[in-house]
């Protein structure tokens, strides 16, 4: 199903292409997935992202452009996986615990922004 | 149009506060002509820059505590509010009015209370109901998230997610706040750790219980963590009511035979109320986790069942502040000292 979802390091590639297509010195930074070393995402997502990005790039006065992703849950349940290593780096017992993590909401990276589009889809839960 | 609100100030308390708390009376919203959600924001659009957490209060209708005290006042909305913004889906909590049947008097006990003279007719608010979640899922707690701030356990307990500083405001702090009296402010300490988890069970409760009935009953331990409950929020401030304001709205649930640890939680302060009263006490409902938790903050089977000299009503409220124990280190404070009535057009 490689059309119905991207390979991460693609997605990175994608949207760092989006961003410099109309100006190749168009300054880019990406955050917020440091911890997912790999990952699948939903593809067609992934094309509104770059369009996204290259539409923000319109605007002439756009120097850099910041992507950064939040949970969007902000009160999210993390499972915490608890390993005890041997000298030869193997792991004979694991404890799984589950935690919950409130931390801040998009708004944050919202401060003095003159126009918010909010082109989220609604949770489909 | 002006709509007034209250603000406990980032501050406040020499200092002790650590985040601003706002609180809108919902008659004055309703008297602005508006909905309580664009109060919030309007609220939050009156602070800039600032943040703060909001609750929206209905000083006619009536609430109940963790441990399953009626209390005058309730909080029928909750919103988190920074730099003018409240988060979409996450930033605003409606709290649904839970109507009167027979059934949930049967079921909650210690909604007894509803009947007596003090309440009967008063409309209840405690906890959201499954619409008022909306998007919040089965481990979401009832709180509300923007920015910097969240407002948990329908107000009672905000948090500053960037400096991750936190305060308490136990319902009879707010109906203090609302009505002008005085408040206790200061650190919460193992006491008050241990008696939040003294609990009730009830569907829609300000913590627990959803459509079904919350796991913990009276007499149970929600914490269920040990010797390590009188720890759990023990370094956060608190605002609090003086004690016999606790004392009198607590005796009236002792009054019609509520029984701690049975119709009602098993905390440190109904526990000594009880005792102090000559009320029972459903030493052998309340369980050994729970009893782990009493006896780590010094409330012990032994003590408790100790002869001592039965307190009249109006004795047991003079002496409230030796009878109820925690928060000994907190100051006494005029409302008007710590919180400012503010206006602001529509």
């Amino acid at each position: 199903m490689k059309l119905m979802h991207t390979r991460l390091p693609d997605f990175y590639q994608k949207i760092k292409d989006a961003a410099s297509k109309l100006r190749p010195d168009t300054d880019f930074e990406v955050s917020g997935l440091e911890n997912f070393k790999s990952a699948k995402l939903a593809s067609l997502r992934v094309g509104r992202v770059e369009d996204e990005i290259f539409e923000i790039t319109q605007d002439e006065g756009v120097k850099k452009v910041e992507v950064r992703l939040v949970p969007y849950n902000p009160e999210s349940m993390f499972t915490v996986v608890i390993k005890g290593i041997q000298a030869d780096g193997t792991c004979k017992k694991a404890i799984l615990e589950n935690m919950y993590l409130s931390s801040p909401t998009e708004e944050c990276d919202l401060f003095g922004v003159e126009e918010i589009d909010d082109r989220r889809t609604g949770n489909r839960q | 149009m002006k709509l007034k609100y209250r603000i406990v100030p980032k501050g406040a308390a020499n200092g002790v506060v650590p985040l601003n708390w706002v609180f809108i009376e919902k008659q004055d919203i309703d008297a602005a002509g508006i909905l309580p959600y664009d109060a919030c924001l309007a609220v939050g659009k009156a602070l800039g820059d600032d943040c703060a957490a909001v609750n929206i209060m209905d000083m006619d209708a009536i609430t109940v505590t963790s441990d399953g005290i009626i209390a005058n006042g309730a909080v029928v909305g909750l919103a988190s509010v920074d730099h003018g913004m409240i988060n979409k889906e996450f930033g605003y909590l409606n709290i649904s009015e839970i109507p009167f049947s027979d059934k949930l008097v049967e079921e909650e006990p210690h909604m007894r209370l509803w009947l007596t003279d003090y309440y009967k007719g008063k409309k209840l608010y405690r906890g959201p109901s499954t619409q008022d979640r909306g998007a919040r899922t089965s481990h979401n707690e009832n709180m509300t998230m923007t920015g910097r701030i969240a407002n948990n356990n329908v107000g009672s307990e905000a948090m500053n997610m960037v400096d991750m500083t936190e305060i308490l405001a136990p319902f009879f702090g707010q109906y203090e706040l609302m009505t002008g009296g005085s408040v206790m402010i200061g650190v919460a300490g193992p006491i008050v750790s241990v008696g939040i988890g003294m609990i009730v069970s009830e569907r829609h409760g300000r913590i627990f219980g959803g459509d079904n009935l919350g796991a913990y009953r009276a007499g149970m331990t929600a914490h269920n963590s040990g010797k390590y409950a009188k720890t759990v929020k023990k370094d956060y401030p608190a605002i609090a009511a003086p004690k016999s304001v606790l004392a009198e709205y607590s005796l009236r649930a002792l009054d019609i035979g509520l029984i701690p640890g049975q119709h009602i939680g098993c905390s440190p302060a109904l526990l000594s109320l009880a005792k102090a009263y000559g009320k029972p006490i459903a030493f052998d409902n309340i369980t050994e986790r729970a009893w782990i938790e009493l006896e780590s903050v010094g409330i012990t089977k032994e003590s408790l069942k100790a002869s001592s000299k039965v307190l009249t009503r109006d004795e047991v409220i003079a002496q409230a502040d030796s009878i109820i124990p925690g928060m000994d280190d907190a100051v006494k404070y005029d409302v008007s000292e710590i919180c400012e009535i503010k206006y602001l057009d529509i």
